[in-house]
């Protein structure tokens, strides 16, 4: 943390997104699997339904001729568009996730400042274009909760009954407690590109905290447990928020204090209170 | 980078109420002429392909053609949609400047139909899976000017006046907006960013900002109209302010 410091123009300015790389033609290799996978098993599945219905079919092979079998491919039928878009998304997942396991098995992540060039440069580069297309995808499908499964599979650790929205999350060195809500059009970064140096550093939610909308964590950013990140707020690089207390600024300077609803209503009538006391002094003084 | 779907980043392309249902006809033209071009490209690819001795083909050859229509409906909707524009361009010129938001202001109408026209290329191109050819070739294609080495591709970029030179940074969803609505005046000036400048996160610049050199804005900070930001200095707050060294 000390280096980072020292350097104050890192402060304030978080950017993400990297750059593009020839390894970035990787997305059309997992696109080119999901296809093929779903073409073989709807080539496999139109000809069991064609033997079905006719008794002949247009290849020898892969034909389930008992009854359970039949019944279960023709209730199949209806469902067949909406298995097809799964089946083209999970491929492409599982498959992205190899790659990604891969990679980092070939060059463990780490942390701290590294130059363009260098070989953490490369691969924090690889791991972004490989997790692109997948994260796409899953935003793209119906279930919300689709992409909290890739985090999770990209080795992203996300607790329990976790509340992610639509919002930006790196896919590495990220990590998120149980119960922990974070709202609509967040960006929680672990890497920042800054120039030529690319920073890369763990970033930490803890148990039950909720992070604000619109608000930005910087790389080495770590949420105590039950903290709070007010709205429209972010966190300067390596910045610890305390548990148990509302944080806002723009970068976060503001502490305050979490109030139940029956303290503030408390509070609320003993102002009130103390105004109409005020009011009846100034009315009897008059 | 993998922004969320609602997020695609399609460059902000509002256009008036009171106009949308004139400018209708072109919205569906373009959109239209620019489908024909792939409807003719899957035609040839099955006429080529289904035949009994070249199923194998077809089916290896499928994933390909999906990627390149793609690419074709993209390509096709940005060059019929550059041909409007150039005979709009013949009959009224786009110019910087402050007009006013009326019916009868020919600039605030005519910049009303460019945007008609221009909504459904951009809104195809933010909808890309793959991120080749995305944001920053349709700002390109329509005139922007945008340097190498610029990573801009989840950020709303007006698609007129703006400049963006080399080694440029733009954080994700920051936003850079040409134009202005003020109450009954509309305004349209230039923003210029220059060489290794660093933009952060969720930013937005207002018309006629100019970013000098090496200049960095702050992260979640906002520029007022006209504002310069300095050589080689850090910005931030509401509006940008030079950072004190404390």
């Amino acid at each position: 943390m000390g280096e980072i410091n020292e350097k104050e123009e890192f402060d304030y300015i978080s950017t993400s997104g990297v750059f593009k790389t020839p390894f970035t033609l990787i997305i059309l290799l997992q696109f080119i699997v999901g296809t093929g996978i779903i073409i073989l098993v709807n080539i496999w599945y139109w000809n069991n339904l064609y033997f079905i219905f006719t008794g002949s079919y247009i290849f020898p092979g892969g034909i389930l001729n008992d009854i359970w079998s039949k019944v279960l491919l023709i209730l199949l039928l209806p469902l067949n568009i909406y298995a097809n878009i799964f089946l083209f998304a999970f491929s492409i997942i599982l498959f992205s996730t190899l790659i990604f396991r891969i990679l980092n098995k070939i060059s463990p992540p780490s942390e701290g400042i590294f130059m363009r060039g260098s070989k953490e440069w490369n691969y924090a580069h690889k791991r972004f274009w490989t997790a692109y297309f997948p994260i796409w995808l899953a935003r793209a499908l119906p279930l919300p909760w689709s992409d909290i499964f890739i985090y999770r599979f990209f080795g992203v650790r996300i607790g329990k009954n976790v509340v992610m929205y639509e919002g930006y999350v790196d896919p590495l060195l990220v990590e998120i407690g149980d119960y922990t809500m974070t709202s609509l059009n967040i960006c929680i970064f672990s890497h920042l590109i800054y120039q030529d140096h690319i920073i890369i550093h763990k970033v930490k939610i803890g148990e039950a905290c909720v992070v604000g909308p619109q608000t930005v964590l910087s790389p080495g950013t770590v949420m105590q447990d039950r903290a709070v990140l007010g709205a429209n707020s972010y966190t300067s690089i390596g910045q610890e928020l305390e548990g148990d207390l509302i944080h806002v600024g723009i970068p976060v300077k503001l502490k305050l204090p979490i109030q139940s609803v029956e303290d503030s209503r408390d509070k609320a009538e003993t102002i009130k209170g103390e105004n109409n006391a005020d009011l009846k002094k100034n009315e009897e003084e008059n | 980078m993998f922004q969320p779907a609602s997020l695609k980043g399609a460059s902000p392309s509002p256009i008036d109420e009171r106009l949308r249902k004139k400018f209708f006809i072109f919205y569906i033209l373009v959109i239209v002429l620019s489908l024909l071009p792939v409807v003719l490209f899957l035609l040839f690819y099955i006429l080529l392909f289904w035949k009994p001795e070249f199923f194998w083909l077809f089916f290896l050859l499928l994933p390909v053609s999906l990627i390149l229509s793609i690419y074709v409906i993209q390509i096709s909707a940005l060059i019929i949609s550059a041909l409007f524009l150039s005979i709009i361009k013949l009959i009224h010129p786009p110019k910087e400047g402050i007009f006013r938001r009326n019916l009868k202001d020919k600039d605030y109408v005519y910049w009303n139909l460019r945007n008609t026209i221009k909504k459904w290329p951009l809104w195809i191109t933010a909808t890309n899976p793959f991120p080749w050819l995305k944001n920053r070739f349709s700002l390109r294609f329509y005139g922007v000017k945008i340097g190498k080495k610029v990573m801009c591709d989840n950020c709303w970029i007006s698609s007129e006046f703006v400049d963006i030179a080399n080694n440029v940074i733009i954080g994700m969803n920051s936003s850079l907006i040409s134009f202005g609505i003020e109450q009954d005046k509309f305004i349209i000036k230039r923003i210029t960013v220059e060489d290794n400048v660093l933009i952060g996160a969720k930013c937005v610049l207002l018309p006629g900002t100019k970013i000098h050199r090496g200049a960095k804005l702050a992260a979640h900070s906002y520029t007022s109209y006209d504002s310069i930001l300095e050589e080689g200095k850090v910005y931030l707050g509401h509006p940008a302010k030079l950072r004190k060294k404390s």
